[in-house]
């Protein structure tokens, strides 16, 4: 079987059509759940104008008449609103770091398809899903719109395959960047390496404060994960071009692997904190194992 | 400061320090090959943050950067100080050509409670010269036993002293240290020779010291150099038989006596057993104290010829099992046939008067075919007949003629050998001689003695009484006629037919035997011109062979223990020799030998030679290299597994 047939019968080359098709049936599953002016499928965990009965409440002063249930009055000559549960649409803001640092060992590939099938997920679910390829310059960066529904696959898939890595924009300067051009909450899904010589918290504080919920996947290349060098080096930033002389680098893997294990903590904390998501992943993982396992396993997805 | 100075070490070859200008090329290609690999990353972010975590946590950072270096640096300071040679300067005088004489004696073999023999103790402190051997130093081994052998050249090699050494055994005679000190004096010629050490148990021949009544060795050679003595000391108790003779009481019995000694450290016990031919002649139990010593009798039948076996059963430890067996042949008794012609009426009339011996020819003129014991004879014609002892009188030997003639003049005797056999006791003064035995012109004693002839007595112009050994045999020439003298009218006269009698009784083996000791197996008379097979005590064999005499003889017996001769399977003989030497039993050791003109002191410190460092450097610096290479090659630290 050649490849040329096997592209034929795919609907994108990011994904697997079995992944796809199970991304389609698959839907993000949000910490808190958050209303927007439009609505949408999605449930909202705060009271909306539904016909979905969802529970009844005791009447406050400065609430909307028009909900009490005046069958309950005339029994219990008690005031009680009548709730309803409000299907409104959700933000799903996809910050993809193309960066030159995801250009190493398959980074940039995996969090294509991690932002293809959250993506795909959200689209499928008549969420508003936009892209925003981060690093890859300062001004205006390239995005993908906010559209939803299964028209706009196409045209998501399309942004996604014609995205290049590139650039030099830590992921942190990308976010402020982000949130100049964003509007709407829900969740801010950032897949990056987070190997930025900035602080992220200033970034995540916007993207809380903004109303999305962050989602933070880091994405390492094995090499970046276990490291197996040794004697005297020159490191070579990607990015920046700016060189690191290191001696004795295996003497310093240990050190390596705690300051590496420490940003790892740190962002999962950063995350959290703002009632997030975090997880760190390698560039090897299969894409199924990390959809459908791990990411379904965090309830992430469902 | 001098204390500082014993601990630096002295380096025999310190044109080796040329090495460590090696340091400089290492330190010149070390920072040229640090040119570092380029490796580009994703990111130095964390890179960034290790180097500044690692420059405050770890002020070492760069010594262990440069830890390969270092260790470089180390292993080629080594490697050089190991080819500089450096060693630890010892007590001993450091010298060029040094024997080493090593006693073999048999009390050399004496062994402690450990089980360790003296000399595996002397064979350990001379392996420990042969260790520190510095390079410009060479060493031969001579052991010295009964004669001194030379075990190696002069050689600086390591494996050949050790070797030499690794073979040395003990040999079952006394030491003969003056054939060790001759040999060395020997070497001292070819080369520049200060010192000759000796190892020893100082159990040599010893004498009491007039002054001090002290045991002490006195040894006959002037000394062309110095001698260390090294005493080994004594490991113990000991019991041995130091004599078995045997001694006709009767036509019938030997008289065998056993002379039993114990070392001079303690009390020592044993059972003493005799055998004639495998069975038991008697046993006796008997404790010695410290230095005693026990004579012990038995009967033995001399009716038939007796192979005797004493043996000793000591009790408790014994250091020297060598002297616990000994072995005697006793031959059968019989009277001693001797030739007298009858007109020596004087000789006849002395021989007849003693017990136990037949004179022919007898009265009715008939003689005996075999050999004689003892021939005594004025015919020169009878010079050809065999016999073991055999005495001239009035005859001149045919190669004497020419050197000495006999005239009728008076003769008178000046003097003679009081301790010769056949002359002891035989007072030859104011005896009248009436044929005078000249000299001819320019003829010296030297001139007799390169003939094989002894003179036992002068005369006023010339010798009178003359022996020479002929094989086993021994022929004395009274170049006068005893009947034209008055020796017959002389006490002197039976006293000297008997010393005769004597003297042929005992090579017949018929009065008196002494029971052979190591050393060299006693002269067999055996078949003329004949190879024979000798089975050493060892197991091992030799082919020897009988001169035209039919004498097999110079057979060396360096082990005790029984020496078989046969002819082709077929056993002719066996001899079974003992140590039966007491000084060697004793285990007594002085701590002086004297030599001619100086003592020499037994030392009691023991010499510390010098030590080669070398080659704990080199194994220091091959631990390094192992380092290195683990070090090089070993997984970084701190990955999780």
């Amino acid at each position: 079987m050649n490849n040329m047939s096997i592209a034929a019968s795919q609907f994108t080359t990011l994904l697997p059509n079995d992944v796809l098709a199970r991304s389609e049936r698959m839907r993000l599953n949000p910490m808190r759940r958050r209303t927007n002016r439009m609505r949408g499928e999605h449930m909202s965990g705060k009271g909306g104008t539904s016909i979905e009965f969802s529970d009844y409440r005791e009447y406050v002063a400065g609430d909307d008449i028009r909900y009490v249930d005046w069958n309950i009055f005339s029994r219990l000559n008690q005031p009680y609103l009548k709730l309803y549960a409000h299907e409104e649409e959700m933000h799903v803001a996809i910050l993809l770091d193309s960066s030159a640092s995801m250009e190493f060992e398959g980074k940039f590939d995996l969090a294509r398809q991690v932002a293809a099938s959250l993506g795909v997920m959200g689209l499928m679910n008549v969420e508003r899903v936009s892209v925003y390829t981060c690093g890859q310059g300062r001004g205006r960066m390239p995005f993908l719109k906010p559209c939803s529904g299964r028209s706009s696959l196409k045209r998501f898939f399309q942004f996604l395959e014609q995205t290049e890595v590139g650039g030099s924009i830590p992921i942190e300067e990308s976010i402020e960047q982000v949130l100049k051009q964003h509007s709407g909450k829900g969740i801010a899904i950032v897949i990056s390496d987070f190997l930025t010589f900035g602080d992220v918290s200033r970034g995540f504080n916007l993207l809380h404060g903004a109303g999305l919920e962050i989602y933070g996947v880091q994405v390492l290349g094995p090499t970046e994960l276990n490291p197996e060098l040794a004697g005297d080096m020159r490191f070579v930033d990607a990015e920046s071009n700016a060189t690191l002389d290191v001696s004795s680098v295996g003497e310093l893997l240990g050190l390596y692997h705690q300051h590496r294990q420490a940003l790892e903590d740190y962002l999962g904390s950063q995350c959290r904190k703002r009632s997030g998501r975090f997880i760190a992943t390698s560039s090897e993982i299969p894409l199924k194992e990390l959809l459908f396992d791990r990411l379904l396993r965090n309830g992430w997805i469902r | 400061m001098s204390w500082l100075s014993s601990f630096i070490p002295s380096f025999f070859n310190p044109i080796g320090a040329a090495l460590f200008a090696l340091l400089i090329p290492i330190i010149i290609f070390y920072f040229l090959k640090l040119r570092r690999t380029r490796v580009e990353i994703s990111s130095l972010a964390l890179w960034q943050q290790v180097i500044n975590d690692q420059r405050v946590n770890a002020p070492f950072q760069k010594f262990k950067r440069n830890f390969l270096l270092f260790l470089q640096l180390l292993l080629l300071c080594l490697v050089a100080l190991a080819a500089m040679q450096p060693y630890w300067k010892g007590n001993a005088e450091q010298l060029t050509y040094l024997p080493i004489l090593i006693d073999v004696s048999a009390s050399m073999g004496s062994v402690d409670q450990e089980g360790d023999t003296r000399l595996d103790l002397a064979k350990a402190e001379i392996l420990q010269i042969v260790d520190g051997l510095l390079p410009d130093q060479k060493l031969t081994l001579i052991a010295v036993g009964a004669s001194a052998r030379r075990l190696t050249e002069f050689t600086d090699n390591k494996q050949v002293l050790k070797n030499a050494l690794a073979k040395l055994k003990v040999q079952d005679v006394p030491s003969n240290v003056v054939d060790g000190l001759r040999l060395a004096q020997a070497l001292s010629r070819t080369q520049e020779i200060k010192t000759v050490r000796f190892y020893s148990d100082g159990n040599l021949p010893t004498k009491p010291n007039p002054a001090t009544g002290k045991l002490m060795a006195e040894v006959d050679f002037d000394l062309p150099f110095s001698v260390d003595f090294f005493q080994i000391d004594s490991p113990g108790n000991n019991i041995g038989i130091t004599a078995l003779n045997a001694r006709r009481a009767t036509p019938e019995a030997w008289d065998v006596f056993l002379r039993v000694e114990g070392a001079g450290s303690g009390s020592t016990e044993s059972k003493v057993i005799l055998k004639a031919n495998g069975e038991l002649v008697g046993d006796e139990q008997i404790v010695l104290g410290p230095g005693e010593a026990q004579r012990i009798i038995f009967k033995v039948d001399a009716q038939s010829a007796q192979y005797l076996e004493a043996t000793l059963e000591p009790v408790g430890h014994d250091a020297l099992q060598v002297d616990n067996q000994t072995w005697l042949n006793l031959p059968k008794g019989r009277d001693v046939d001797v030739f007298c012609p009858g007109e020596l009426t004087t000789f006849r009339h002395a021989l007849e008067a003693l017990e136990g011996v037949d004179v022919f020819p007898l009265t009715d003129g008939s003689e005996n075919a075999v050999d004689y014991d003892l021939l005594i004879s004025d015919k020169s014609g009878d010079l050809g007949k065999p016999a073991g002892v055999s005495v001239f009188i009035g005859v001149v030997p045919e190669d004497l003629k020419t050197l000495v003639r006999i005239e009728d003049e008076s003769a008178e005797v000046v003097d003679w050998q009081r301790d010769a056999q056949i002359l002891q006791h035989v007072q030859l003064k104011d005896v009248v001689i009436s044929e005078l035995p000249i000299k001819n012109e320019g003829v010296e004693d030297i001139h007799i003695e390169e003939l094989g002839y002894k003179i036992l007595a002068h005369g006023n112009r010339g010798p009178l009484i003359l022996s020479q050994r002929d094989g086993i045999r021994i022929k004395y020439y009274l170049l006068f006629h005893t009947d034209r003298s008055t020796l017959p009218y002389r006490v002197g006269f039976p006293v000297l037919v008997a010393n005769i009698m004597t003297e042929a009784m005992q090579r017949a083996s018929l009065t008196e035997l002494r029971a052979p000791s190591t050393g060299v197996l006693p002269a067999m008379e055996l078949a003329k011109e004949k190879t024979y097979r000798v089975t050493l005590p060892d197991g091992k064999h030799e082919r020897r062979s009988t001169n035209e005499k039919g004498l097999l003889k110079g057979i060396s017996a360096t082990m005790a223990g029984e020496y078989e001769i046969r002819d082709g399977g077929e056993l002719v003989t066996k001899v079974g020799v003992g140590l039966l030497n007491a000084t060697e039993t004793r285990l007594e050791t002085v701590e002086t030998i004297t030599f001619n003109e100086l003592s020499v002191e037994a030392e009691r410190e023991r010499l510390l030679t010098d030590k080669p460092l070398w080659t704990w450097f080199a194994a220091f610096a091959f631990v390094i290299l192992l380092v290195e290479w683990w070090y090089f090659q070993k997984k970084p630290t701190g990955i999780p597994d």
